[in-house]
């Protein structure tokens, strides 16, 4: 049986891999796809440690709420960058420097 | 040993989908590695027995904000999408915070010396509801009333500012 410490090391990976995608990216969805890596990371540390009987249950019921809030999270984002779309004609993170529509 | 198999081939997939997206100019290209990763981490929790949620991390991920990615996706315009590569400055920036932010993580988990109790047997969806209605009621409940909240925002944020809402004609009307 595999231990717990390669699904740390995945997720950590994949937490780094995310922070990456959304520092680096200025189309406003790619950071979107980043937020999902990280939140991704997350859910498989609470599986993981659900798995080997730390919190028994509860990580797998937490997982399953940052899935329907990542859920809730990916809709209100795209409606605010169609919103930011229809404004300023671009998805580029470095023109919305202003709050006035 | 077929277990580490199973496990380093669906880790091989998310780091390979991260690396791809990060590399990639093309949106469209990085919604199909998105869903790549998501597969292969739903593959990760059916191999951890949490068969429950892998079942609803491709439903509602694959099924639900995958294609939600790529319909926005679609109805922003791609001629006007910004380069999405950083400039080489920038990149070794990027390299130098994430290989430090890797390397602090990575030694962190090596040191930590978890006690990991007795694996838990796979559990079933009867299990999960119970605890979802038991001990999780009380953000259960919160989670729907957020769900609603998150739909009504969102198709109010949305919505049509004008009967012939396009870009320009929006700013004329701003600006007067």
């Amino acid at each position: 049986m595999m231990g717990l410490t390669p699904y740390l090391i995945l997720s950590a990976i994949l937490l780094v891999l995310g922070i990456a995608i959304v520092i680096s990216k200025r189309n406003a969805i790619a950071m979107l796809i980043g937020v999902e890596f990280i939140l991704n990371a997350a859910t498989l540390n609470l599986v993981a440690f659900s798995r080997h009987g730390i919190g028994a249950l509860s990580g797998q019921t937490a997982a399953l709420f940052v899935i329907v809030l990542a859920a809730a999270e990916a809709v209100v984002a795209l409606a605010i960058f169609l919103n930011f779309y229809h404004t300023i004609a671009t998805v580029d993170i470095d023109q919305g420097d202003q709050l006035k529509g | 040993m077929l277990e580490t198999m199973i496990f380093v081939l669906f880790a091989g997939l998310a780091v390979v989908a991260g690396i791809a997206i990060l590399l990639s100019t093309s949106i469209v290209r990085m919604a199909y590695w998105l869903i790549t990763m998501l597969v292969a981490v739903a593959g990760l929790y059916f191999l951890m027995g949490a068969y429950f949620l892998g079942v609803m991390q491709i439903l509602v991920y694959v099924g639900g904000v995958a294609v939600l990615l790529v319909f926005g996706v679609m109805l922003t315009s791609r001629q006007l999408a910004p380069t999405l590569r950083p400039g080489r400055a920038e990149a070794l920036w990027l390299a130098a915070v994430a290989a430090v932010l890797l390397v602090g993580l990575v030694l962190s988990i090596l040191h930590a010396h978890w006690q990991p109790g007795t694996i838990v047997p796979a559990n079933s969806a009867a299990e999960i509801g119970h605890s979802l209605l038991g001990e999780f009621l009380g953000p259960f409940e919160l989670v729907s009333v957020l769900l609603l909240v998150a739909m009504l925002g969102a198709a109010y944020l949305a919505r049509p500012k004008a009967p012939t809402a396009g870009p320009q004609h929006i700013k004329e009307t701003t600006v007067l």
